[in-house]
């Protein structure tokens, strides 16, 4: 008897968490969805029809936004900023992030501070000096200059992070790679960073979204429209007396296909990465 | 690592490494108007073929960050040939006072002032700095205005057959006669983006103007006249007015401009306030949408309305640009009447230039009859302090959801009015 009322209660619980989850999980598909079929339809009827599907699907505005809406220039321009900024980001944040955590050397404490204290700095306030000493270096208005202020933009959080997972690895793993004749550049490349995968999977996922959907500094710096992020493309749908909804939802589905799938492929590593930072220190 | 290294090296250089080159004859534009892109490309490549010149339009938007692009600009010296500075006048005069703008009058002086006479004169006021101005800037004008605009009242047609109205309205009372007719058949009376400070600013100011007159208005925000006066309780007084004939659309406090207008567009609502800005949003939510323009209705028989209104946009030149003729005479030719037309035509705006009117399309020119009697703050003699506008704009929303009367409000701004003064002597 005991039992069985023990099973029910299990059941009962399970069918609660469950609906719970199916709720939370429809608030967050949703937005989603509402952008899908929005993305179909025309400017009239975006306000008239209600329904989830709708009754004419305009599959022409994906077509549109890619050709007319440039966003097959704009993206190509994303995936070349995000690629290079975050595959940077990794090289130069897990070098230092390994030579802060297992390293002696002067001043290491004063500049892992300086890193720190940078993450302090909101972004907007570093915009008008960036843009100035960008042109004074000529690199405003190129994909390089852009490139490198995305790349110091995202490097004191990863630094941080990635920091974080190299002080727990085992210092017998870094004596047994010297014994087998590793340098210090080989134990961070054969033995640090295939450790720090769950970690170097979310610096990848935070900067991948951060540089991915980034639009300000992009406009401040670059002038050319075939330099632009896919941001823009977005932007000038968003007129200031007008909205053309359709074609900025189709826009946004083309801009937010790419992070739903980079986070698909990467999301135990990411799940694990996050479940450990929580649980450092 | 010896692999990855090189293939880094190579997206690196593929992304392009090196800067690109300028073309030094270009006319370089930066401009925030998204809708006009496509109509100033054309343009752009019209005045190509007939000159020779190349013109580049370069769009950032939205507007907020177009501002920021500007100032990041002028502190790098690289802004472009033409640009367009947003916001208040006072900003304009900062980058006149900084040497970023040049001074145009002399061009629109030329030729007994051709260029200058074929513009609305309130449209090329908003550039102008009159002598003796407070903000300190050599007289002249320092912008050339594109479009103008104004913000009027509209209503919907159908709704007015259905309800058997003839006429717009003309007078206040003629328009709450109206409102009962409409609310009798289940249709909503007036919309507008409410919940912009700004917008109410508009329409109780026109009033407060209709009202008291601009002497008494001023003198208010001169600080002779308070706020607890007669005439500003019965400004605020019309919301209460409307709150209580149920003229106003529900949620009209928490609306912005866009909601307001797709409920106009859809048939929500019979009038709307709203600027001219609106044949274009309209056309696009909603093309069968059968509207005209109308005055707001007078609460004084006797006295004109006035309403807000002037350049639109304008464009500046960059005083350290090079090549300032070839600038002169690309803008002349973009504010030209064909040109202008062009740009109504396509963008649904109110060109800036007068003799355009004749081809423009038929809501636009119900618009445009009235650019003579428009006004506007910054065109005004003194300006009443934003915290003072900010709590009198929210002191009426408070009055049209009932949690305040016109009096308590009148009385509530005046002590900040008072506090703001104080703090403004010493």
């Amino acid at each position: 008897m005991a039992v069985s009322n023990y099973k029910w209660i299990r059941v009962v619980q399970s069918v609660f968490s469950h609906v719970f989850l199916i709720f939370v999980a429809l608030t967050c598909l949703f937005p989603l969805l509402w952008m899908l079929r929005s993305s179909l339809m025309t400017n009239e009827t975006i306000f008239i029809d209600k329904a989830l599907i709708p009754q004419t699907l305009h599959f022409n505005n994906f077509y549109l936004a890619w050709t007319q809406g440039k966003f097959g220039v704009y993206f190509l321009n994303s995936i070349i900023y995000t690629a290079s900024a975050v595959f940077a980001i990794i090289v130069i944040a897990s070098l230092a992030a390994y030579a802060f955590s297992r390293l002696q050397f002067p001043g290491k404490n004063f500049f892992f501070y300086l890193f720190l204290a940078a993450m302090m700095i909101p972004l907007p306030g570093s915009f008008v000096p960036l843009v100035v000493l960008m042109n004074k270096l000529h690199l405003a208005n190129t994909r390089i200059g852009y490139i490198l202020c995305m790349i110091n933009v995202g490097l004191s959080l990863s630094i941080y992070i990635l920091k974080t997972f190299f002080d727990k690895m085992p210092s017998a793993l870094e004596d047994a790679a010297r014994i087998d004749g590793c340098s210090k550049l080989g134990i961070w490349f054969h033995v640090a960073l295939p450790l720090a995968r769950p970690a170097i999977a979310v610096v990848v996922i935070f900067n991948t979204l951060n540089i991915w959907n980034e639009y300000i500094l992009a406009t401040l710096l670059l002038n050319h429209e075939h330099l632009m992020p896919l941001q823009r493309g977005l932007m000038v749908y968003q007129g200031a007396y007008s909205v053309d909804y359709p074609m900025l939802m189709a826009g946004l589905s083309i801009t937010a296909a790419p992070v739903v799938l980079v986070y698909l492929f990467m999301q135990k590593h990411i799940i694990k990465g996050l479940s450990e930072g929580a649980t450092a220190g | 690592m010896k692999r990855i290294l090189p293939v880094v090296l190579a997206v690196f250089l593929l992304a392009g490494c090196s800067p690109l080159i300028e073309q030094k004859d270009t006319i370089t534009i930066w401009h925030w108007m998204t809708d006009r892109q496509d109509a100033f490309t054309r343009l752009a490549q019209q005045y190509e073929q007939k000159t020779g010149v190349k013109v580049r339009f370069e769009l950032y938007a939205p507007s907020d960050i177009y501002s920021r692009k500007i100032v990041a600009a002028a502190q790098a010296r690289a802004l472009p040939d033409i640009f367009g500075i947003l916001g208040e006048k006072k900003r304009l005069a900062l980058f006149v006072e900084s040497g970023f703008v040049a001074d145009l009058t002399d061009e629109f002086e030329k030729n007994d002032a051709l260029w200058e006479k074929s513009f609305f004169e309130k449209a090329l006021n908003v550039n102008r700095f009159e002598p003796d101005n407070a903000y300190k800037v050599k007289p002249g004008i320092y912008g050339v205005p594109l479009d103008v605009t104004n913000i009027q009242m509209l209503y919907n047609e159908e709704l007015f057959v259905k309800a058997g109205i003839k006429e717009p309205p003309e007078t206040f009372d003629q328009f709450l006669e109206n409102i009962a007719v409409l609310n009798r058949l289940g249709i909503d009376g007036f919309v507008s983006g409410w919940g912009e400070n700004w917008m109410i600013d508009c329409f109780s100011s026109i009033y407060a103007l209709n009202i008291m007159g601009e002497e008494k208005v001023m003198a208010t925000y001169r600080g002779e006249v308070s706020y607890t006066d007669e005439d500003w309780i019965k400004v605020l007084s019309l919301f209460k007015t409307m709150r209580d004939h149920k003229a106003l659309v529900p949620g009209i406090v928490t609306k912005g401009n866009k909601y307001a207008e797709q409920d106009f567009a859809l048939g929500r609502a019979a009038f709307a306030f709203n600027g001219s800005w609106c044949v274009n949003v309209y056309d696009k939510m909603n093309p069968a949408l059968q509207y005209k323009v109308m005055l707001p209705p007078r609460v004084d028989p006797d006295v004109p309305m006035q309403i807000w209104g002037g350049a639109g946009s304008s464009f500046v030149v960059n005083q350290t640009a090079g090549n300032r003729q070839r600038i002169i005479d690309f803008l002349k030719w973009l504010t030209g009447k064909e040109q202008q037309v062009f740009l109504s035509q396509e963008t649904k705006n109110l060109p800036s230039n007068r003799e355009a009117l004749s081809e423009i399309p038929d809501v636009l020119l119900q618009f445009a009859k009235a650019m003579d009697i428009t006004t506007h703050p910054s065109l005004w003699p003194y300006n009443e302090s934003p915290l003072v506008t900010e709590a009198f704009c929210k002191g009426i929303q408070a009055i049209i959801i009932g949690e305040a009367t016109p009096e308590k409000v009148a009385t509530d701004v005046q002590r900040l009015k008072e506090r703001e003064m104080k703090r403004e002597r010493q």
